[in-house]
């Protein structure tokens, strides 16, 4: 048996140790072992069914497959959005072109309409935000998953999910409407930094 | 005082609905000389080639960011006094702190309205809304 549980880095290698480790305690004659060999047992069942989980999740067709198919259709979200966005404007540009055609207040009623719809046209931009937000998470989950099905190094995890910093931490995105700052939060705020 | 209609825009977003928001409402305040990019490196060799009057720049893009535009401008002594505003969904206070340290001349939260867009366009330019 490999006495160095370190270089035991994969996971069935690792649950292979620990079988082997509850195997040479049942062996022992102490009366302190019974405590112990029922921690390890516990241990050794999760991770037994940690593996049958991630084997499970493997032959559904994959993760890559699951994962994908998911950013796929998020991705076309974006683009059936954008495309609505543009016809729309298209619309509003051609009512903006008749109005001007019009006595002045037929079209100031009709520009002042149309501006609403140009500013309300920026749902595409906000909503595809957020959404390559959720696609970025979605790829960040599968290779997480990848890495799980690879090996159980808890060093990889940590790494995985050591947090952003200096300017990609401020690549937030959109925020939520609870938590969102209004435009008179930013001049506020903006006027007290000088 | 009033806008000067013949002043150079330089529009700046990675979604082209959002360019085409922005120059409809340029439009209907009247500016009409809008060149546009979709990414902060184009934006940079544009703004380079014919410094323009106002620059108006997302901050979410890749892999030149809204931020590292902004720092570039500022840090380029032919280009640092265009006003620049920044046009952006990032509403937190360390964005606005950051924007504000590398030199942002003002800073709209999206969704934004015409209005908003008119008084900061004003604003830097320093005329009246």
């Amino acid at each position: 048996m490999d006495p160095n549980p370190a270089s035991a880095s994969r996971l069935p290698d690792a649950h292979g140790f620990l079988d082997r480790v509850i195997e040479q305690l049942r062996v022992l004659k102490s009366p302190q072992k019974d405590t112990l060999v029922s921690v390890l047992e516990y241990l050794s069942d999760h991770i037994r069914m940690t593996r049958s989980e991630i084997s499970a999740l493997r032959q559904e067709g994959g993760n890559q497959q699951l994962f994908g198919n998911t950013a796929d259709e998020l991705e076309e979200i974006v683009s059936e959005t954008a495309r609505a966005a543009n016809n729309i404007m298209d619309a509003a540009e051609t009512i903006e072109s008749v109005a001007a055609t019009l006595d002045a207040p037929a079209n100031a009623a009709l520009t002042d309409a149309v501006t609403k719809i140009y500013e309300a046209s920026a749902f595409q931009d906000i909503t595809g935000q957020r959404i390559t937000k959720v696609v970025r998470v979605l790829q960040t989950l599968e290779t997480k998953l990848a890495s799980l099905m690879e090996a159980f190094g808890p060093e990889q995890v940590l790494a995985e999910c050591a947090l952003l910093q200096g300017d990609q931490a401020l690549l937030n995105g959109p925020q939520l409407k609870k938590t969102a700052s209004s435009q008179s939060d930013i001049d506020a705020l903006f006027e007290t930094l000088g | 005082m009033s806008l000067n209609k013949n002043m150079r825009v330089v529009i700046v977003d990675d979604y082209t609905t959002m360019l085409r928001i922005l120059r409809n409402l340029l439009r209907q305040l009247e500016l009409c000389n809008v060149e546009e990019a979709t990414d902060g490196d184009t934006a940079f060799h544009l703004i380079q080639k014919t410094p323009p009057d106002l620059i108006i720049s997302d901050w979410n893009m890749a892999p030149v960011t809204g931020l590292d535009l902004l720092r570039r401008v500022r840090g380029d002594a032919k280009l640092k006094h265009i006003p620049f505003i920044m046009v952006t969904a990032e509403s937190k206070t360390e964005n606005v702190i950051a924007a504000k340290q590398a030199g942002v001349s003002n800073y709209i939260v999206k969704p934004f309205n015409a209005d908003t867009l008119r008084a900061k366009i004003a604003s830097v330019c320093g005329v009246m809304a």
